[in-house]
């Protein structure tokens, strides 16, 4: 595809180094970074989300519309990865003009290229701009979305196109590899690694440079780095970004620690859920081992290293670290006690580096930049950036990377442009089915590891939903209770049974059969499953019930003691009733309604029997004019 | 469906009490000695292997499972624990299109449960469910990683997002012409 081609041959230091002079200045317009001489290129989001909204149709409707216009061989029209705002996909890029163009189809396609391209003009129906409080008009990266993001690990996502390793290497891509192979002792690297600060990015923090010095000091002539890609948590998908849209940020993380720790062998674990991650992963694989940066060898500097990829077949569970190798292994993946950890007995008993997708992707800046200035980036304990996933009731669904420390009052309000259909903030979840919520009265506090902790939340590994006013709280720790109660994966009781119980009370709760005892059997139910369950999972599986009772007691009180849902969600404890009003008269309830309790003519008001109605929302899902009403 | 009664198969099979499906097509077992030729290693192939099978045929019938279990050297019950163990794992056949539907967060707060039912509008099917055609199967899955684009729906490898009750009667209409079933009013049961 025009000047790139697929690296054939193995590349030596030279070559590496020419490959970064040629292609420099143009990656660097792509990232919005100063730079000269740059030619025109048309940037196309092919992350996950803007594919299944048809980006590749617009990225081949935009070829055809040069190659009419008879630009085919001057402007390059590139697939790169996850831009990051979702919300607005398929999104295309024009460098290095800046102009970004949201929700393009084909028929936009053709205008860019008609009217940008060959008039000179702006397509303002098209671009993503904002119109400002103070009255200023912001388009493309000034948008408070991309304006107030530090992008560490995320540097190339959008950016590069995954599938040429050339134009991961002309963003310094592998340099810090050779920097490990030929300057740096690997002692030099933990050292940085350990000031930079670095903490998994997984979900609990454990300092990175301290990990990798136990496998380092471990004994064995035998040892593995493993990546954690078993992004299971609902609501994230940092990771499937990430390695569909900078794999090659991931391989060299992963062999700079294994050079470091004496490894010759590497793992990615991927779910089985992420088809494209997987391919992007497996292709850029085969690209860097025929351009010689994997196998025997690397550059001629004696080391080896490879890395294969796993599949995970679907165990949330999996996603802790000694479940993970164990599925590595070809076994069930149940968690094992800890200690001994990984670093000392891992994969088939060697010490074993399991780190994080975005932990990986975070090495190679770190070594090219700096410890001290990731370590500037980020509050006291928490340094440099965290990916977060934005989800639910946001208008800015989408990835981001931003630094710690930032309030989440910033992320909801500027980065995610608020809650959308003029309802109000209620809550964040973050950290999935192990973590909690954070209620709106907490917005400004400043994020990091021990504050979310603080909260009764967790970090983990970044998928943040956010909450409006008519999420109920009690339905949602129901739901996330239901979710463990599944992936549990049964060898502790205090998990395996536990969990079961309470999610028993969660739901008598959410149909009004509770008592005023049951939220204290729930606290202290959840109590004992986070101090003596085995692994993780279980430890943090309370968390979703007790971090909800301790910010929002009075949603739980209102359906024990109300027989009522504050949020209207809860369909046992509603009451519907035909607004005359607005009733039409279709009849469409009445037939809908599986207990018959629905009676009127056809052009006339319909009313509900309320003793034969059973709660089940039937009657609300198919009324074409809104006239059921649930309260 | 039962784990039970699985184990009960498991066991008239591997004691050779078993009927002629304990048969397993020659080609499948080529499928699976090719691919343990090309990936030498030890016990650490059974799930990569379970993957490649599955892939082919949709499904691991219990007979494969035991072939493949010997081929590596260890018991049928300890390769059934692993397919037993892993969700994306199915010991009964699937439809020609699979219908993912995502119930993660993002999509739970986004109405999922609506494309859940509009799916049981449509073709009658209740999660785990097979139509009699085999045409469609349906599963609920935890997060598809597209939270952008909820609630959303894998179909095979491919996602659909911003689904509408509508939006699903319609897809699934369209996939059932685009079949064109031989029997067209062999659907709609819950296999």
């Amino acid at each position: 595809m025009g000047e790139i081609a697929p690296a054939a041959a193995p590349l030596d230091r030279t070559a590496l180094a020419e490959l970064r002079l040629r292609l420099a200045e143009n990656l660097r317009a792509r990232a919005g970074e100063p730079a000269t001489g740059a030619p025109r290129e048309l940037l196309v989001c092919a992350g996950g989300a803007c594919i299944s909204c048809h980006s590749l149709a617009v990225a081949d409707e935009l070829e055809s519309a040069l190659a009419a216009s008879g630009r085919a061989g001057r402007v390059r029209v590139v697939r790169v990865g996850c831009m990051g705002l979702c919300e607005a996909g398929p999104l295309v890029v024009v460098s290095p003009d800046g102009v970004y163009y949201q929700k393009v189809d084909r028929e936009g396609a053709r205008r860019i290229v008609a009217e940008h391209l060959g008039a000179g003009q702006v397509v303002r129906e098209l671009e993503l701009a904002w119109d400002a409080p103070d009255g200023r008009r912001l388009a493309g990266r000034e948008v408070p979305f991309f304006a107030q993001q530090v992008k560490i690990a995320l540097r190339n996502c959008g950016v590069i196109d995954p599938a040429a390793i050339e134009e991961y290497v002309a963003r310094d891509g592998y340099l810090a590899l050779e920097k490990s192979l030929f300057e740096l002792s690997a002692d030099d690297v933990i050292a940085d690694i350990k000031s930079s600060g670095l903490r998994g990015r997984g979900g609990a923090g454990f300092p990175s440079g301290m990990k990798w010095q136990f496998v380092r000091e471990a004994p064995g002539d035998e040892k593995f780095v493993v990546c954690n890609g078993d992004e299971g948590d609902p609501g994230a998908f940092m990771d499937r970004s990430l390695l569909e849209g900078d794999p090659h940020s991931i391989i060299e993380g992963m062999a700079i620690a294994g050079r470091v720790t004496g490894a010759s062998r590497g793992f990615v674990y991927v779910r089985a859920e992420y088809p494209l991650a997987i391919e992007r992963l497996g292709n850029a694989l085969a690209a860097a081992r025929r351009a010689g940066l994997l196998g025997e060898d690397i550059l001629g500097s004696g080391f080896g290293f490879d890395i294969e990829i796993r599949i995970g077949a679907g165990a949330f569970v999996c996603g802790e670290e000694t479940a993970l190798l164990r599925s590595i292994e070809g076994k069930r993946g149940t968690p094992q006690p800890r200690p001994p950890f990984p670093a000392q007995h891992g994969l088939w008993g060697k010490p074993t580096l399991i780190n994080n997708v975005e932990t990986w992707a975070s090495v190679a800046p770190i070594l090219l930049r700096g410890p001290k200035w990731f370590a500037a980036i980020g509050t006291g304990r928490s340094k440099g950036t965290k990916v977060f996933a934005l989800a639910g009731a946001i208008r800015n669904t989408g990835l981001v990377e931003v630094p710690m420390g930032i309030s989440l009052r910033t992320i909801v309000e500027e980065i995610g442009g608020g809650i959308p259909n003029g309802r109000s903030f209620k809550a964040a979840q973050s950290g999935g089915p192990s973590g909690g919520c954070i209620p709106a009265a907490a917005a400004d506090v400043a994020i990091d590891y021990e504050s979310l902790q603080e909260l009764g939340s967790i970090m983990g590994s970044g998928g943040l939903i956010i909450l409006d006013d008519r999420t109920c709280m009690v339905e949602l720790a129901r739901f996330f209770l239901e979710f463990l109660v599944e992936e549990s994966c049964g060898k502790c009781p205090p998990c395996r049974i536990g969990t079961r119980v309470m999610l028993n009370l969660l739901e008598r709760i959410t149909k009004g059969e509770a008592v005023p005892a049951d939220l204290d059997t729930l606290e202290a139910l959840g109590r004992h499953i986070q101090h003596t369950s085995l692994c993780d999972l279980g430890q943090t599986a309370p968390n979703a019930v007790l971090s909800t009772l301790r910010h929002f007691r009075a949603e739980y009180d209102a359906h024990v003691l109300e027989g009522r849902c504050p949020a209207g969600q809860c369909k046992a404890l509603l009451t519907y009733t035909i607004v005359a009003e607005a009733c039409s008269g279709c009849a469409l309830c009445a037939k809908a309604c599986p207990s018959g309790g629905i009676t009127g003519e056809i052009k006339h008001l319909h009313v509900i029997d309320q003793e034969l109605c059973i709660h089940c929302g039937a009657c609300l899902s198919v009324c074409p004019t809104d006239a059921v009403d649930a309260v | 469906m039962s784990t039970g009664n699985e184990l009960a198969r498991v066991a008239a099979a591997e004691t050779g009490t078993g009927k002629p499906e304990d048969a397993v097509a020659p080609e499948t077992l080529a499928l699976i000695d090719t691919y343990l030729r090309d990936h030498p290693g030890g016990t650490e192939r059974l799930i990569p292997v379970l993957h490649r099978v599955q892939e082919e045929l949709g499904y691991l019938p219990f007979p494969v499972i035991k072939a493949i279990a010997e081929r590596l050297g260890i018991s049928p019950i300890q390769a059934y624990g692993v397919v037993s163990f892993y969700h994306f794992f199915t010991t009964t056949p699937r439809g020609r299109y699979q219908l993912k539907v995502c119930m993660g967060t993002a999509c739970f707060v986004r109405n999922a449960n609506s494309v859940l039912e509009s799916v049981h509008e449509t073709i009658g099917l209740e999660v785990g469910g097979v139509t009699k055609d085999r045409l469609f199967s349906l599963e609920q899955v935890r997060c598809l990683g597209a939270c952008g684009l909820a609630p959303a729906m894998m179909v095979n490898n491919e996602v659909y997002g911003y689904l509408t009750r509508a939006g699903v009667r319609k897809l699934l209409q369209g996939l059932r012409a685009k079949a064109r079933t031989p029997h067209p009013g062999g659907e709609g049961g819950n296999g």
